[in-house]
């Protein structure tokens, strides 16, 4: 008997958890401008997070999927991202959407549950988010198919969760990706919880990475709380699909800090032990004490930059608590090009009935 | 915003119920503070402030259950409501003693419970608005936030109205029992009682000639159950006397008519009526009316069509004695004449039976004489 196929996975980190260097740093850490970008941008992140938990708390905004613990992914893929690339999102890409260009105020009317969210103008190609699980990645391999036809160098990003891979979506999009060599990059965030369901009940195999091996493309892991590690993968994988070397499969191990949405309570299946471990690995404080040690941030820029945040969280939030409701009749407008008759009865009868002033935020 | 109601926490979810409580009346909070956990169906939740503000009321304790869109709390100086003078009224309503006089041979109605959740209630209570006979428009007609909002906004605008309370509001609510259910006829007659000697006592006249009606035709002196569909003729003739009095309609009753004497009778109802204006007279001498006499005529009116209140099955009215002009073996003549109304349950009753009743009644009054 002979070996005919071997391979290994790899796994990068950069910073411990203490933010200390464990290998020599890539050089654009040298300076600190896009650490500190980074940095400031979690910041951001994540205070919005919490902000977006306490209106759903007061009936301001719907269900909401909190973002706590992955703001690295998003931070770091938002920046790396050229405009001319495609984001396919699923329902934990907030971060990532607005550094995209998509105004929070329409962020939170989708959470709101206002469809017109979801037609920003920000938004540019980006796709909307993809609830359904998985469903992304294949619209993903769609989006990366076109770039090829027609011979873009751009790039197709989507993200789903450590569940979404055990979805037949998601090893089918591997699989063509692999089979048309598409200009796609895959990011699992490994946050180790598929709402109850734990990693390792999730799949039997040691890495979700290695799902990339049976489709023939590039798989490999990353410090998910780590924004250097990050950089260094996402950075490498959108070149490789920019310019045509195929595509890549990237697990960033994090650990989802929240629960899985507004409506669970994850103290009803995970440990607090587990959490609390969880919380020394987190991706903020590791860079801020790296940033701290390097002497780039210090405790006057940090004050200064909450005050500033709580500024940009308050302006998004009133502009979208301003925004006026949606028309009733929006629920009936955009299906037709030439709207049928008993529609057309209906939709008087929906103006005619609708409570004036409804709204998910009153 | 004045009151914070429980919003949907997750999906869906109609309910929560209060673990604990973080902050406590008169407390100044802030956005985001967190007031309370509350456990849902799914989940236990931590439930931040909308706003900075001060709490001027918590609508449950640990424990209560709060339904998704009642008032968790409300914060004080924010869009006036009805405030402390209501709340005197309030007091003052609740130390009014309970009435429990009730009319006629209506069997007694429980006061009935509304139905609505502990928050509602206490909503309710905060705003003082009285839910008794509110209908809700919730589930199963329980009474919701918007319920009581619309009432206080009413309160506001027009006026609190005065609830019916004692005889009154037994009235209301036998008179649209009766209304529900009898399917009255009114026959109208009048007796010629121009013979009577001028110091005559109508209402022994009357009396006398009700029981000589229920000789004549029994069917009328009878209960009537309309879900058995099973009527109960009487052999003796309670009769329930309508008496006015500010505080609403009583109708006392004077047992068996047919039996006694003209003048046991008439001490009998004087006592009744002194009893009635003392609010002195027992319930039991409410009850057990057989048939009912409502003479109107002391006041105004000539006809009317009185109501059958059940389980019997017939009153009589009596209007005003008047002269009129009438045709007497055909010449035109003056004669004092009582108009009289009778209803009967025509579901108990034909109208061959009223008729013939109504017949003999007249026959009667119509004597010169009785005594």
């Amino acid at each position: 008997m002979e070996t005919i196929f071997t391979t290994n996975i790899s796994y990068s980190s950069y910073l411990s958890e203490a933010g200390l260097p464990l290998q020599p740093l890539p050089e654009w850490t040298h300076t600190p401008d896009t650490l500190v970008r980074y940095y400031r941008n979690m910041v951001l992140a994540r205070q919005l997070d919490n902000k977006i938990i306490a209106l759903q708390r007061t009936g301001q905004i719907g269900t909401y999927a909190s973002q706590l613990g992955a703001e690295a992914i998003d931070i770091v893929l938002g920046d790396l991202m050229e405009s001319s690339d495609v984001l396919i999102p699923y329902y934990r890409n907030h971060a990532l959407q607005m550094l995209r260009g998509l105004p929070m105020a329409d962020m939170l009317s989708y959470w709101g549950g206002d469809e017109r969210g979801n037609a920003s103008a920000g938004m540019g190609e980006d796709f909307p988010n993809a609830v359904p699980i998985a469903t992304q990645a294949l619209h993903a391999t769609g989006v990366a198919t076109a770039f090829k036809i027609r011979g873009e160098k751009r790039a197709a990003v989507t993200v789903c969760g450590d569940g979404g891979t055990s979805k037949g979506d998601f090893m089918e999009a591997l699989n063509v990706a692999g089979a048309w060599q598409l200009p796609v990059v895959f990011i699992i965030n490994n946050n180790q919880w598929a709402i109850s369901v734990p990693r390792s009940l999730q799949c039997g195999a040691p890495t979700l990475a290695q799902k990339a091996v049976a489709a023939g493309i590039r798989g490999e892991q990353v410090d998910g709380n780590d924004v250097i590690a990050l950089h260094e993968s996402v950075n490498e994988a959108l070149q490789h699909a920019r310019e045509g070397k195929g595509p890549t499969l990237i697990e960033a191990i994090s650990y989802r800090l929240s629960d899985h949405t507004t409506a669970d309570d994850a103290t009803r299946y995970r440990s607090n032990e587990e959490l609390k471990a969880a919380w020394e690995r987190e991706p903020i404080k590791r860079l801020q004490t790296f940033l701290h040690a390097k002497g780039w941030w210090d405790e006057v820029q940090e004050t200064a930059w909450q005050n500033e945040v709580g500024q940009i969280i308050q302006q998004g939030l009133t502009e979208y608590l301003q925004r006026p409701p949606q028309a009733a009749s929006d629920l009936i407008d955009h299906l037709y090009a030439k709207l049928p008759d008993a529609l057309k009865e209906q939709r008087e009868r929906l103006l005619r009935n609708a409570r004036q002033g409804g709204n998910h935020h009153e | 915003m004045k009151y914070f109601k429980l919003p949907d926490l997750g999906e869906g979810l109609p309910e929560a119920e209060i673990v604990e409580w973080m902050i406590s009346e008169g407390d100044s909070v802030k956005t985001d503070q967190i007031l309370a956990t509350v456990e849902t169906a799914k989940a236990i939740i931590e439930i931040p402030s909308p706003q900075d503000g001060i709490i001027a009321h918590l609508f449950g304790l640990a424990g209560d259950t709060i339904h998704t869109g009642e008032p968790l709390l409300e914060f004080a100086g924010e869009e006036d409501d009805s405030g402390t003078v209501v709340g005197v009224l309030k007091n003052e309503s609740d130390a009014t003693a309970t009435d429990h006089f009730f009319i006629g041979a209506a069997p007694s109605t429980q006061a009935h419970s509304q139905k609505m959740t502990p928050a509602v209630r206490s909503l309710a209570s905060r705003l003082n608005v009285e839910t008794d006979n509110l209908q809700g428009t919730g589930l199963n007609g329980q009474l919701t936030t918007a319920d009581i909002e619309r009432l206080a906004r009413t309160d506001r605008t027009h006026g609190k109205a005065e609830p019916l309370r004692g005889v009154r509001k037994q009235m209301a609510r036998n008179m649209a029992m009766a209304h529900a259910e009898v399917v009255p006829v009114t026959l109208v007659e009048d007796a010629d009682i121009h013979d009577w000697s001028p110091d005559e006592d109508t209402t022994i006249r009357l009396i006398h000639a009700i029981a000589a009606g229920c000789l004549a035709e029994p069917a009328l002196n009878a209960w009537f159950d309309g879900q058995q569909l099973a009527r109960r003729i009487h052999s003796k003739i309670n009769l329930g006397v309508a008496v006015d009095t500010a505080q609403g309609l009583f109708v006392p009753v004077v047992r068996d008519i047919g039996n006694r004497s003209l003048s046991d009778i008439r001490g009998g109802l004087n006592q009744l009526r002194e009893d009635v204006i003392n609010r002195t007279i027992p319930p039991s001498e409410l009850q057990g009316g057989t048939i009912t006499l409502s003479n109107f005529g002391t006041i105004a009116g000539r006809y009317a069509s009185p109501i059958v209140v059940p389980p019997t099955v017939a009153i009589l009215g009596a209007g005003v004695i008047r002269d009129q002009v009438v045709p007497v073996t055909e010449e035109i003549a003056v004669r004092r004449t009582l108009p009289l109304s009778l209803t009967f349950d025509h579901r108990a009753a034909t109208g061959g039976e009223a008729a013939r009743f109504m017949r003999a009644v007249i026959d009667d009054l119509a004597k010169e004489s009785i005594s």
